[in-house]
């Protein structure tokens, strides 16, 4: 008997040993390249012989600062995906409560519809964008790119907030009138907080997405209009690896304080959410 | 009289209501489509004219099989190993091990930090001076692997890349399911695989299969990732770049025509797929 | 030794500092109808995850026909299980549902057929074969969890609430199905539930739990007319519970006095004069009778504060002498009004002390 129960026990011990080294090498996976992308940012003369780079150093990051203009850089991102933002945004709240709370003729259909940009590659679209901006003088300005990622953005934000005001309980708005609150206090105290987390998601997904953005804006940036994406891309063709390395790092911190927030505010399932429906 | 008023001036509300969505939808993304369309019926170089001379190079072009090849190859392997990798790492993540936020977070990163950066990380990652091969040489006196701009390597990637939505979705699906249906099952004489394979699996399939879509639909599509790692290969996205980027005067036509040929795929590739996986849980 | 079919030595089972199951001690005859009865989260679902093996126990063993199982995992036990929300594979159909325990054992598809049909016969399902799941009623469904727990004639069948996601009318019908189908096939089965009716309508014994800890096990009467603490005559239909001093012990009879009231109970063994007595009553063993009723032995006059009509019966809340509340509950024949003095009988051996709490 108290063999069986080591040979029993032996067994679950090898399944939770096979567990931990799956979980490790996956990690190992996600994270080995962020980690090696740290040192070459930090490191000099490492020429891969050694594990660790035998000095340390913040030149890469100095010479990304001055040569590689990251300050003014990150302004045109931060400007670009704030505008597009605030596009995706105003375009989503009316058209997401039509969708979500109003009674729209063929809905799924006309949702298929909206949702075809980010079911087709923005490639196949990008270079009708870029001649139509030409055409407008739209390239190479803030607005313009803005403009070219709400394309991709706009429809994300139009599905999260749908579903979001679709999500709020009919009876709490009546319990509201009856209560006798009118329009604007049941606006402002009944429906504003309940659907505020789901516009702060929808503001984070576009975010990122305009952030990460580099399909379409690489057809409608200029020399103003640089963004982190685009100047790392440059970077890359430049071939010095240890200040790519070091741009890299500085365009990666915003994306972790974004999966901070994620993490902690928004069920990471709502993340691809958008997708549902495809 | 006054009802029907009434629901007319309710519909033109939604309508208005719905129009910044339409607006956008047009402007930014049918018009441009359409734009493309014409543009690649224009002979190259010219405003006027009709002509499906850039469709016929480009398709009777040695080089486009090839380019398109590689772009399914590169699309579905990605995504059948991002299935290989969600179904056991969700299935442990669903039991709650230590640390498993951890995890959770980690499965996100993929997908939340800038492509560039993951693509470039890979890049020293794997490359001839990067861990991996140190690793190879070091510890298991070996020669070195090349994996940096390989069809292998850019799969490998491409699931790096884009197996967060397989994960995800399979990780809701998974942790929606019933237990007591698999206590059932193993109550009724199933083992822990048995269970798996008869009951677990053929439940979770639609959500596997939804996230696959996903992870097929960002692969296909992929342009940032080959343009930084992928060399002399160019999957579909990456070539139309090229016709701009590297052709002076930039091959305006040649490269529309090459996005409504990769547009048309990636609808009908998605409609068959969908339709196909979608039959045996009808 | 009694010849157990299923027994739990000893077993405990804690969840951090939450101690599900303590010590529990309980054999199971074979054949018997069993049932775990508490309110939820008093450890019974803990104590039947222990016999699936779904829990391994922290400490003590678990016995299935005479062998330990507490280390063989839950596939080779050779148990059949009915679940709360019928957990049916929602993939399969009715035929497949059945079918799966025989497929997981290498049966051939004959054999296999023969065993579905006669199961589903069993069950009065037939007909149902290529239906799914999400086709049928909620009756329908635990029907055929039943046929798919009994088709290989398990050595003992578990039910965990199953008839609580059904509707009150259908609830009573499945209970004489189950308690039938049980009697009929001879198995030994476990029922575990939170409604007392349940498990005195179809018990052979039943098992109260309460906390973590088994506190009465007996016969449904047994349970019904002699509780040993306080928990289970709470807990097992009405009670009014009355407490006072006892004054005298005689053979027969002990008298306490309760607020004044001088109250005759019947006699017990190790009861002390001037010790306080806790007795209780059933609420519909409380005679009632109008105010000029001649008086006797445990007659007191009352109040009725406040009376609900419930149909078949009337419920009084009436205070006896100068405060001490009571529920009666009599047949509709009889009314008294919001207000009104009465008299209230509490027969003698109705008045059964509590010692336990």
């Amino acid at each position: 008997m108290n063999l069986l129960r080591q040979y029993v026990q032996s067994i679950l011990n090898a399944r939770k040993l096979l567990i931990i080294t799956f979980l490790l090498c996956f990690a190992l996976f996600i994270y080995a390249p962020f980690t090696i992308t740290l040192l070459r940012s930090v490191g000099k003369d490492w020429f891969g012989k050694a594990w660790l780079p035998p000095t340390l150093t913040l030149d890469w990051y100095k010479w990304a600062w001055e040569i590689g203009q990251v300050p003014e850089i990150t302004k045109n991102t931060l400007i670009i995906a704030a505008l597009a933002v605030t596009m995706s945004t105003l375009i989503a709240i009316p058209t997401g409560w039509a969708f979500g709370r109003r009674n729209v003729p063929g809905k799924e259909v006309l949702m298929s519809v909206i949702l075809l940009p980010r079911m087709i590659p923005p490639i196949a679209y990008a270079l009708g964008v870029a001649r139509i901006f030409y055409r407008l003088h739209l390239v190479d300005t803030h607005f313009g790119v803005a403009l070219a990622h709400t394309a991709i953005c706009a429809p994300y934000a139009i599905l999260v907030l749908s579903s979001t005001f679709e999500g709020l309980d009919e009876r709490v708005l009546e319990a509201a009138s009856v209560c006798g609150a009118n329009a604007v206090r049941t606006f402002f105290h009944v429906i504003l907080p309940m659907v505020l987390p789901g516009i702060l998601s929808s503001v984070i997904f576009t975010f990122t997405t305009s952030y990460n953005e580099l399909t379409l804006t690489l057809l409608t940036y200029g020399v103003h209009t640089k963004t982190l994406p685009v100047r790392t891309y440059l970077a890359v063709g430049e071939g010095y690896l240890e200040v790519t390395s070091a741009m890299a790092v500085i365009l990666v911190i915003p994306s972790l304080f974004v999966l901070f927030m994620i993490q902690r505010q928004v069920a990471p399932e709502k993340l691809v959410g958008g997708f549902k429906g495809v | 009289m006054s009802d029907f008023l009434r629901r007319q001036r309710q519909s033109i509300l939604t309508l208005l209501m719905l129009s910044p969505g339409f607006a956008g939808f047009l402007g930014l993304f049918f018009y441009p489509m359409m734009v493309t369309v014409v543009r690649s019926l224009r002979p190259e170089g010219q405003e006027v004219g009709w002509t499906l001379a850039n469709y016929i190079e480009f398709l009777s072009k040695p080089g486009t099989r090839q380019v398109i090849v590689l772009t399914f190859v590169l699309a579905i392997s990605s995504t059948l190993l991002s299935i290989v990798l969600s179904v056991p790492l969700t299935l442990i993540l669903r039991e709650k091990p230590w640390g498993h936020r951890f995890f959770r977070l980690t499965v996100l990163i993929p997908i939340t930090v800038p492509g560039l950066v993951g693509a470039l990380g890979l890049l020293v990652f794997y490359g001839s001076r990067g861990w991996l091969n140190l690793f190879v040489t070091q510890v298991l006196h070996l020669p070195k692997l090349n994996i940096n701009y390989t069809v292998p390597g850019l799969i490998l990637f491409y699931l790096w890349h884009y197996f967060p939505y397989t994960a995800l979705t399979t990780l809701a699906t998974l942790e929606g399911l019933d237990r007591s249906i698999e206590e059932a099952a193993s109550v009724a004489g199933a083992n822990d695989w048995q269970v798996l394979r008869h009951v677990v699996l053929p439940l979770i399939a639609p959500g596997i299969l939804a996230g696959s879509v996903l992870t097929f639909m960002a692969a296909f599509g992929s342009f940032s990732i080959p343009l930084v790692t992928g060399g002399n290969y160019r999957p579909l996205s990456v070539a139309i770049y090229t016709q701009i980027e590297s052709f002076t005067p930039a091959r305006w036509s040649m490269g529309s025509a090459m996005s409504v040929v990769m547009a048309i795929l990636q609808v009908t590739f998605l409609s068959i797929y969908m339709r196909v996986l979608r039959r045996p849980m009808a | 030794m009694t010849d157990y079919m299923i027994e739990l030595r000893n077993v405990t089972k804690r969840y951090g500092n939450i101690v599900a199951n303590d010590h529990i001690n309980l054999g199971i005859l074979r054949g018997e109808l069993m049932t775990l009865l508490g309110p939820s989260g008093c450890g019974k679902t803990t104590a039947l995850r222990c016999i699936t093996g779904h829990n391994t126990p922290d400490e003590g063993r678990v016995f299935i026909d005479g062998e330990d199982v507490t280390d063989v995992p839950t596939h080779k036990r050779e148990l059949g299980m009915v679940f709360q929300n019928f957990a049916l594979f929602p993939h399969m159909t009715v035929f497949e549902n059945v079918e799966f325990p025989l497929m997981i054992r290498n049966l051939d598809k004959k054999k296999r057929r023969e065993m579905v049909m006669d199961a589903l016969r069993l069950i009065r399902m037939e007909g149902y074969e290529k239906h799914y799941p999400r086709q049928l009623s909620g009756g329908q469904q635990q029907r055929v969890g039943l046929a798919r727990a009994l088709v290989y004639r398990p050595k003992v069948l578990l039910l965990d609430e199953p008839l609580s996601n059904l509707d009150a009318k259908l609830r009573e019908e499945m209970r004489f199905e189950i308690r039938e189908l049980v009697s009929r096939l001879n198995i030994t089965a476990i029922y575990v539930t939170h409604d007392q009716e349940e498990a005195l309508a179809l018990s052979d014994r039943v098992a109260i739990m309460n906390a973590g800890r088994l506190v009465q096990v007996g016969t449904p009467e047994d349970i019904y007319e002699y509780p040993q603490s306080r928990f289970v005559a709470d807990f097992i239909g009405l009670s009014d519970f009355i407490e006072g001093t006892v004054v005298s012990v005689e053979n027969e009879r002990i008298v306490m006095t309760v607020d004044g009231l001088e109250l005759v109970v019947p006699g017990l063994s190790d009861v002390e004069k001037g010790q306080s007595l806790l007795v209780f009553i059933r609420p519909n063993d409380v005679q009632l009778f109008p105010a000029g009723h001649e008086g006797g032995e445990n007659v007191f006059e009352g109040v009725v504060d406040k009376l609900t009509y419930l149909g078949d019966k009337i419920d009084y809340r009436i205070t006896l002498g100068d405060r001490l509340e009571i529920r009666v509950q009599t047949d509709g024949r009889q009314r008294f009004e919001k207000g009104e003095k009465v008299r209230a009988y509490l027969p003698r051996e109705r008045c059964r002390p509590v010692i336990g709490d």
